[in-house]
């Protein structure tokens, strides 16, 4: 077992009343997993996601990181932004080489860097700065950057969804090649979205949440074979079936 | 002449959606399957017919051989066929040429603005710019130095 989510709950706190936005989340995550969590606005899916990656604390129980309890440093884990989460003042390759600086240094750092670079397709845009990139290709430097450090864990926080719809449907594809190339990380991916389609479509898991405060009502394996077709009518009764269990 | 507003991103993603529905897709249902209105990918589809990865006929539109190889290929291998596709547009032809005529083989932005102007029919010529770039650096053909404001062939070239 790769990771395990043991009772945790998250409740935040105001001057007049308690807000329980989690509740009592159980799961594990195992190698190979590609797991998205899907819920109703507002039930707690981010929050959650930043607990497993060690950002946030649970009110009560624990996330486990191969047998130990996660910590917000673990090298190990890294996580995708939604909005991308890139240091305008830098350029792509200096976005990237950030990350690894506490690990690697001079020649290797550089060489890791490109390596990641080349594998998003991004060789050519090294020196370019955010703000001259398209969402997409920003979005090609959240993978890199998190690839980069070599992950077990992939966490991704709805990374399609600041992208128009063209874009966003051929970062998934080239996202899932990533993930079917046997010598790239991550071991395990958990991915937040809103987006039922694009869960069947990516994963081969989809635990579901219910409205605020978030329990699993299902944990779902999707056996739908690679590469999928969203025109296809049995990948079309995965979606009703994902939809039936959230509404 | 008009140049598509499209990135290779929303291109490459209009191609599999039309792959997704056989390799033929009418343009109206794409739109709708996207949520989009249909002028809204209309560059895309510019785009792709223009990069010689779909003809376009009573508004159906249909991957050709070229799509297929590139959507089948790699991420590495994709970005040769883009290059090898981008390389053979006229107007980006024409840009590298400028480049060749210079000493260092590289020139200001505001003349290769200045060269867009006289070739594409806009009032917003700093966006096509964007969007030319866009698809020269995913080809590894000509760069564009924002400190310097200069754009320049890449390494390679």
């Amino acid at each position: 077992m790769l990771a395990e989510i043991k009772n945790v709950s998250k409740t935040y706190e105001t001057d007049s009343n308690k807000i329980s936005v989690l509740d009592d989340i159980n799961f594990s995550v195992e190698d190979n997993d590609f797991i998205c969590i899907v819920g109703p606005s507002g039930c707690g899916k981010s929050t959650l996601l930043r607990i497993i990656v060690g950002l946030e604390k649970p009110t009560s129980g624990e996330v486990f990181f191969k047998g130990e309890v996660i910590s917000s440093d673990n090298p190990k884990v890294a996580m995708v932004f939604q909005n991308f989460a890139l240091f305008p003042w830098l350029t792509v390759q200096e976005n990237i080489e950030l990350v690894l600086e506490s690990k690697k240094q001079g020649r290797e750092l550089e060489k890791t860097a490109c390596k990641y670079i080349k594998a998003v397709g991004l060789d050519g845009f090294e020196k370019v700065y955010p703000r001259e990139l398209s969402g997409g290709m920003k979005q090609r430097v959240g993978f890199a950057r998190a690839l980069a450090v070599e992950p077990v864990l992939l966490c991704m926080d709805e990374p399609f969804s600041s992208l128009d719809a063209l874009t966003s449907q051929n970062l998934k594809d080239e996202l899932l090649m990533l993930w079917a190339d046997a010598n790239m990380p991550p071991d395990a991916v958990i991915m937040v979205t809103h987006n039922v389609e694009e869960a069947v479509y990516m994963s081969n898991r989809i635990i579901i949440l219910s409205p605020r405060p978030g329990k699993v009502v299902a944990d779902l394996k999707i056996e739908l074979e690679r590469p999928r077709n969203r025109k296809d009518p049995e990948f079309y009764r995965w979606v009703d079936k994902v939809y039936s269990l959230i509404v | 002449m008009i140049f598509p507003k499209a990135t290779i991103s929303e291109i490459i993603g209009l191609l599999e959606a039309v792959n997704d529905a056989g390799g033929v897709e009418d343009a109206a249902r794409l739109a709708g399957d996207f949520d989009l209105e249909l002028d809204e990918i209309l560059p895309s589809i510019d785009g792709a017919e223009l990069l010689g990865f779909a003809t376009v006929t009573d508004g159906n539109i249909e991957l050709t051989e070229d799509a297929r190889k590139l959507l089948d290929a790699g991420i590495r291998e994709r970005k040769k066929i883009i290059r090898d596709k981008v390389a053979g547009v006229e107007i980006i032809k024409e840009l590298k040429n400028k480049f060749m005529e210079s000493d260092e083989h590289r020139i200001k932005k505001e003349d290769a603005l200045g060269f867009l102007q006289k070739n594409i029919s806009t009032t917003d010529i700093e966006s096509y710019f964007k969007i030319i770039i866009n698809w020269t650096r995913h080809g590894g053909l000509i760069g564009y130095n924002s400190d310097s404001e200069e754009i320049y062939l890449m390494p390679g070239e």
